[in-house]
């Protein structure tokens, strides 16, 4: 007897409703691959790429805000809807709250509050990130604080390139950066 | 900073073992029945404080919920309708022997027989799962059998 996915979106509504889930998450197609999105009740805590484990990045949810997790379909549709909207083009907005509880340091909080702040289509260098945060020189910590970011696309860490002007690095692998600032209009298209 | 696994994945886990668990203790309530275990692990959960034995501690809260959901239910007046008795919709039900023979035992003694004789648990793991001393388990084993024979002469 195998449990119905009928059945277990009922009872992660009902845990919901009852505001005993900390965490719900869901996992869908997106064109750039099938992404793990969880929330909070503040907001999107986690959007994964695939490469991690499921498991790995759960237990990291459960570890460092709360094991109450669940999975619902139904709870992060609009959340769906708005990121597939955003990836496939026919919005240029991508409006969620965040929740950033997985950064532990200050400076990294910093840099991803002003990451936050660069436009669509617009590009900044991990140099002058540094510097927006205070800490003139350290642009390879500004990089390694955008390497951490655990809501990218959201928090857009993509739109930091280095001075020499390559797409540079990036967590979920250097295609899914080209293909979000070629969205963007910050790159023409290849 | 916990160390327990995601809850979610306890009941990928363990889902399927403990609604066939939950259907041999409360049949065509069984879904209603793990519902309430599963909203009731739940809320306890950060509270365990260690990831051990956490499959028997599934089995507790279910067994407890089967009783809560059987006293629950001889609580309410009964509704008299002319209609036909509705029967069960569970195909396998009728394959299930076993189920059957102990449907009309109370809870524990399913929860009881069910461990012993299907599941084939020791009296210490028997007792783990109903939070009782293996003494307790053996002797709530051997009352259930007893009500069975009881019901079969």
């Amino acid at each position: 007897m195998k449990l119905e996915p009928r059945f277990l979106e009922k009872v992660a509504n009902s845990a919901i409703q009852e505001g005993i889930a900390d965490i719900v998450y869901s996992e869908f197609d997106t064109p750039l691959g099938r992404l793990l999105v969880a929330r909070s009740d503040k907001g999107v805590c986690l959007i994964a790429y695939p490469g991690e484990s499921q498991h790995a990045l759960l237990g990291r949810l459960s570890t460092s805000l709360s094991p109450r997790i669940v999975l619902s379909q139904e709870a992060l549709a609009k959340t769906q809807a708005i990121i597939i909207s955003y990836l496939e083009g026919h919005t240029s907005s991508i409006d969620i709250p965040v929740d950033l509880s997985l950064v532990t340091s200050e400076f990294g909080r910093r840099v991803l509050d002003n990451v936050s702040l660069v436009a669509r289509g617009r590009v900044t260098s991990y140099g002058r990130l540094a510097q927006v945060c205070g800490h003139p020189g350290a642009a390879r910590a500004a990089g390694t604080a955008l390497g951490r970011n655990p809501v990218p696309i959201v928090v857009p860490c993509h739109r930091v390139m280095p001075s020499t002007g390559i797409v540079g690095g990036y967590g979920g692998g250097s295609w899914r950066k080209q293909y979000l600032l070629e969205l963007e209009g910050a790159l023409p298209k290849s | 900073m916990s160390s327990l696994p995601p809850f979610w994945l306890l009941v990928e886990q363990h889902g399927d073992e403990l609604m066939r668990y939950a259907r041999r203790l409360s049949g065509d309530d069984a879904e209603d029945v793990l519902q309430e275990a599963l909203l009731k692990a739940l809320r306890s959960y950060p509270k365990l404080g260690d990831g051990n034995h956490l499959r028997a501690w599934l089995y507790r809260v279910t067994t407890t919920a089967a009783w809560d959901h059987s006293a629950r239910r001889r609580r309410r007046p009964e509704v008299l309708t002319d209609s036909l008795p509705v029967t069960t919709t569970d195909p396998h039900e009728n394959d299930d022997d076993f189920g059957s023979l102990i449907g009309q035992l109370s809870p524990g003694a399913r929860a009881a027989l069910t461990l012993r004789y299907v599941e084939d648990l020791s009296y210490e793991s028997i007792g783990t799962r109903l939070g009782c001393s293996p003494e307790a388990a053996r002797q709530r084993v051997s009352t259930a059998v007893r009500s069975l024979r009881k019901r079969l002469t």
